[in-house]
């Protein structure tokens, strides 16, 4: 105790402030995305799905900055296409995850019981076989369809939240200060506003972070193994299919789709410091 | 001794409650599957048996007749899960075969697969993460935690693309893909350990470092054990704990890439069969592919619980 | 003169700032060294210094002997080596020093095996001989965290003690020991001196200091205020800090006051409460009057805080029944808690906390401020999260949080029993004052008999 408290007061640095730089380049890398997600194919002025087979697998140039595919169709545009594909996914399976899970999860520390036992099963139920696995079946039913693969994201990370904040609320709701709350005369909003929030708040987002890259890998997967989104989509997985066997004459067009995949990874994880979360 | 025996009871019971989930889970998202497609589902079985030329509207029929394919979707699904429970998964509508055959060959490539990786991540995670954890925030440590930060970004099939590019195309030390013999294991079995060990390693290191930081490792020190004896008497022991326990976090990915690097490097195991499946809306044989990748991820679980009841002796609540 | 442990002008600083220092002493053969001083004070420092495990970022300064061998220079490796065989030391809490998953015979043995260098059955016997000598039959084949915590402690003196260093280090070895248990780690610590070892001993209780007896060394904030004959300093001392700590132990205090007494507010009548299927109480009965100070007592795991609980209506009572009076309003009775941080929600700030109490209690804020300044609170510090205040601050904070309510009844669970002695009795006297002001009724859970002797009208003992 003694130990620790004079080290911690003079000389440690307190931990946070050595991460900093990069999760301000992870910051930097998502503002980057965003821009690119939010503005598409429209930033470059290119349509994605315009072939032109007299000039196929070119090397970048003024008129096509990161080359041609094997069809003619413009590199540049096509992974900004595929980045809004990807992250619009990964935004929305993020949300359509997060919140329920979250509230539910508080739901069923809150009232234990059979409420937590019924809520308990059903993400047991989920987590009983690999996600990946689970998001392919699923996506198998309705092939190529983007809400499938929605769905089926969607309900893979739901448990990720919803365990977590019903394990951290637990913990915080049988805390001494919580019955010193409630003999305060605090109301459950209150209770749950000061106690629960609060301590689940940081972890969420780092839960959203890896969740969001989980599903942008997840769609690139799918599309790779040709059972996601389907060409002639521009989609990240589905053009490193398209272009692999051009590695020989264009190996630059390959790796463009794989090193946006990983960028948008990394983005995700630096933004909420790295490996912090394992 | 007769803890130990409920503990390890109540592991198996929890897990065969897995097993069946899975089952049902794989079941009702086959059964699904078969209903979802588009065109008649009697005509797709019998086209599956009898092939496409010996296939007219009266085998269909036969078929409608023969499966209750008109009773409501309620009894369809029961008999569909009743058959499962059976472990009748039917003939592979592509192939004719029966399903039991063509993954009892698939299985084991993809065992084969599947410990390759965890050697490999077990080969490059435990020295590094070991050496890190025992010099914290030393220069190694920092270039290794910049690596795995990196390399957690990278997806294994990515990683595989990169490999097959630099190492099977290029320099030619490796085949490119398929399974000829155990040459063919290495990239494979690298690309799924790399993207394991590039969690695994950072795992190792906390789990060390908090073993080195602890009250117990400092008082097996003061009374007089050297640095040696101590790692390898209680530091080694008490941090493989959160390792082995890892492992079981990691046993989703390691499945999940088994499905997807098998496809990238066309490895005859279960995932590659299963991916191929769901492209040729071979049903039965997705959910036989499925219900085993399921149950084997069920297996590998229980041997992760058993070996933390193995180095844990405590009791649990 | 052949000296055990010889220091000379030791300092420790954390980069400039001094930590620690200067102090010397000798400690001959079959003496006893105490060094006392609150949290904070630097005590384990010495020890850390003597033994060389001084964390990375500390230095020291001046030059230290052990047996008549200068070790403050010497290589890591090398002061290692007199770990065990010339240094034993004693752990500040033993449950977390010894290893979780070996059992306790075998921490014992591999003492005996590699570090007094004994042949595997020789270790054996000797592990065998010493678990009868400390009582410890029937605990070889525990897990630590199977022991109670004498226990732990017992094998843990066993483990550091097996190749019979002739010197003991041992770094508060009663934290966390109720009373009985203490005195026994105590009866052991005296022993080492009168069998011709050496012992060093660190703590923050008088009567752990009295009872080793020997020389002393009073420290606060790092600074050595007093050095002499432990008697002679516990009777006499020179300094007035040493003094308030003196007049800190519960032993020393004055007889409070007798409170106003008023009518009876609660009546607890035949009481039985079951925690688990085990029955904790059977028929206990209590009548409370408004103003009354009453003192509950009894050993460690016994079940106070259960029947706290129970009285207070946190939980239902197997049999038996607590009336409450009419004038109790709903949330007229609070509650004190053991730890101050526990009490608060960690991540809000204090004002937000006391806000949310005086807003749903419509008590006017200039009220709260009032109240906060009476228990000596700078408004100041409710700009801060619980985990920034110290622990004093903390409790008499949620003392002026419960005031807000404007209780009848005070539940106190051990409230001041992980505060320093003086933070203790300062705490406790002020929360007796502004419960006589408010004729408050409280009841404090202690495991001390002092406390309930000198601070309650009257202690109930539960035996």
């Amino acid at each position: 105790m003694e130990r620790a408290n004079t080290l911690s007061a003079t000389i440690m640095p307190p931990s946070p402030a050595k991460r900093r730089p990069a999760q301000m380049l992870g910051y930097a890398m998502m503002a980057g995305l965003a821009i690119a997600a939010l503005g598409g194919p429209a930033l470059i002025g290119a349509d994605p799905a315009k072939q032109s087979l007299l000039a196929t697998l070119q090397s970048p140039s003024i008129a096509h900055p990161l080359g041609t595919d094997h069809l003619g169709r413009d590199m540049a545009a096509r992974l900004l296409s595929g980045a809004q594909l990807s992250l619009s996914l990964a935004f929305l399976s993020v949300i359509t995850a997060g919140l329920p899970g979250a509230i539910l999860g508080v739901l069923a520390a809150w009232f234990g019981g059979w409420t937590d036992r019924i809520l308990g099963a059903f993400a047991d139920a989920v987590l009983a076989l690999p996600g990946l696995l689970l998001v392919l079946m699923l996506a198998a039913i309705s092939p190529g369809s983007w809400w499938a693969l929605y769905a089926g994201i969607s309900l893979t990370l739901w448990v990720e939240y919803f365990r977590y904040t019903r394990q951290r609320a637990r913990i915080s709701l049988a805390e001494p200060s919580v019955e010193a709350s409630r003999m305060l005369g605090l109301g459950p909003w209150l209770l749950v506003r000061r106690h629960v929030i609060p301590e689940i708040g940081p972890g969420l987002l780092t839960i959203a972070a890896f969740g969001a890259a989980t599903a942008v890998t997840s769609v690139a997967a799918l599309g790779f193994v040709s059972v996601g989104i389907r060409p002639p989509t521009a989609e990240w997985g589905v053009m490193m299919t398209e272009l692999l066997p051009y590695w020989r004459e264009a190996p630059f067009l390959i790796l463009q789709p794989v090193a946006c995949l990983v960028i948008t990874v990394l983005a995700l994880h630096l933004s909420v410091g790295g490996l912090r979360r394992l | 001794m007769t803890d130990f025996f409920k503990s390890v009871f109540a592991v198996l019971a929890a897990r065969g409650l897995q097993a069946v989930i899975v089952a049902i889970i794989v079941g009702i998202v086959s059964f699904a599957m078969m209903h979802a497609l588009p065109g008649d589902a009697a005509y797709r079985i019998a086209a599956g048996r009898y092939g496409y030329d010996m296939m007219d509207a009266a085998a269909a029929e036969a078929v409608r007749l023969e499966l209750g394919l008109d009773n409501p979707w309620m009894v369809q699904l029961w008999d569909w899960l009743g058959q499962l429970a059976q472990f009748d998964l039917g003939n592979s509508l592509v192939y004719g075969t029966p399903v039991v055959d063509e993954i009892a060959t698939q299985l084991g490539y993809s065992l084969l697969l599947a410990g390759g990786a965890v050697v490999a991540s077990l080969i490059i995670a435990l020295p590094i993460g070991i050496a890190t954890g025992l010099a914290p925030n030393g220069l190694l440590d920092r270039v290794t935690l910049g690596l795995s930060v990196f390399l957690r970004a990278v997806p294994a099939f990515a990683l595989g693309i990169v490999l097959v590019l630099i190492f099977a195309v290029q320099l030619k030390l490796f085949p490119v893909a398929g399974f000829r013999g155990l040459e063919n294991l290495i990239l494979p079995s690298f690309t799924l350990g790399i993207g394991l060990a590039a969690v695994s390693n950072r795992v190792v290191r906390d789990a060390v470092v908090d073993a080195m930081n602890s009250d117990w490792q400092m008082f097996a020190r003061t009374k007089g054990l050297s640095a040696r004896l101590t790692l390898t008497r209680h530091v080694l022991r008490n941090a493989s704990l959160p390792v082995v326990t890892y492992v079981g976090v990691q046993l989703a990915y390691l499945i999940e890439g088994v499905v997807i690097v098998e496809t990238v490097f066309a490895w005859p195991g279960i995932g590659h069969a299963l991916v191929h499946a769901i492209f040729g809306r071979d049903i039965a044989m997705v959910q036989g592919t499925a219900l085993t990748l399921g149950l084997l991820y069920v297996a590998l679980n229980l041997c992760v619980d058993l070996a933390c009841r193995g180095i844990d002796p405590r009791e649990r609540v | 003169m052949k000296y055990s442990i010889e220091v000379t002008a030791l300092t420790v600083f954390a980069g400039a700032t001094r930590l620690m220092g200067p102090v010397s002493f000798q400690l001959q053969p079959g003496g006893t060294l105490v060094v006392m001083g609150e949290t904070g004070a630097g005590k384990s420092l010495i020890a850390q210094a003597i033994l060389g495990t001084l964390p990375s970022a500390l230095r020291a300064e001046g030059e230290i002997k052990v047996n008549d061998r200068r070790v403050d220079q010497l290589p890591h490796v090398e002061r290692a080596k007199l770990w065990g065989s010339e240094i034993a030391t004693l752990p500040q809490e033993p449950w977390r020093a010894l290893a979780p998953l070996m059992r306790s015979f075998a921490q014992v043995k591999e003492a005996h095996r590699f570090v007094a260098k004994r042949q595997a059955h020789e270790a054996t016997q000797a592990t065998k001989k010493a678990f009868e000598a400390l009582s410890l039959k029937g605990a070889e084949k525990r897990l630590p965290g199977a022991l109670s915590g004498g226990m732990a402690q017992r094998v843990a003196f066993a483990a550091a003690t097996a190749a019979n260093a002739p010197i003991l280090l041992a770094d508060e070895p009663t934290k966390g020991l109720d009373a009985e248990r203490h005195s026994k780690v105590i009866d052991l610590l005296a022993e080492v001196p009168q069998g011709g070892g050496t012992l060093l001993a660190i703590t923050h209780e008088v009567s752990v200091a009295r009872r080793l007896g020997g020389n002393m060394l009073v420290l606060r904030d790092g600074e050595l205020l007093e050095q002499g004959q432990t008697s002679s300093i516990l009777d006499a001392p020179s300094d007035r800090y040493t003094q308030s700590l003196l007049n800190a132990d519960p032993q020393n205090w004055p007889v409070s006051a007798p409170s106003h007494i008023g009518k009876m507010i609660l009546d607890v009548k035949n009481l039985s409460v079951t925690r688990g299927n085990k029955r904790i109480f059977e028929g206990f009965n209590l009548e409370l009057h408004a103003g009354e100070k009453v003192a509950l007592t009894g050993p460690s795991g016994i079940g106070k805080t259960t029947l706290l609980d129970a009285m207070a209506g946190l939980l239902k009572p197997e049999s038996g029944a607590v009336a409450r009076d009419g004038s109790l309003a709903k949330h007229s009775i609070q509650k004190l808690y053991q730890d101050p941080p526990a009490a608060f929600p960690n991540r809000v700030r204090l004002a937000h906390v006391l806000q949310d109490v005086a807003r749903r209690h419509k008590t006017e804020w200039s009220e709260v401020l009032q109240t906060l300044e009476q228990l000596a609170i700078h408004p100041s510090l409710l700009e801060r999260r619980p985990d920034e205040v110290s622990g004093g601050e903390l409790q008499r904070i949620s003392i002026a949080r419960a005031l807000t309510v404007r209780p009848k009844i005070i539940f106190a669970d051990e409230p001041t029993s992980r505060l320093d002695p003086i933070t203790q009795r300062e705490t406790l006297a002020m929360l007796a004052r502004v419960a006589d002001e408010n004729q408050i009724a409280i009841v404090l859970v202690t495991h001390d008999k002092n406390i309930a002797q000198k601070w309650a009208d009257r202690a109930v003992s539960l035996m």
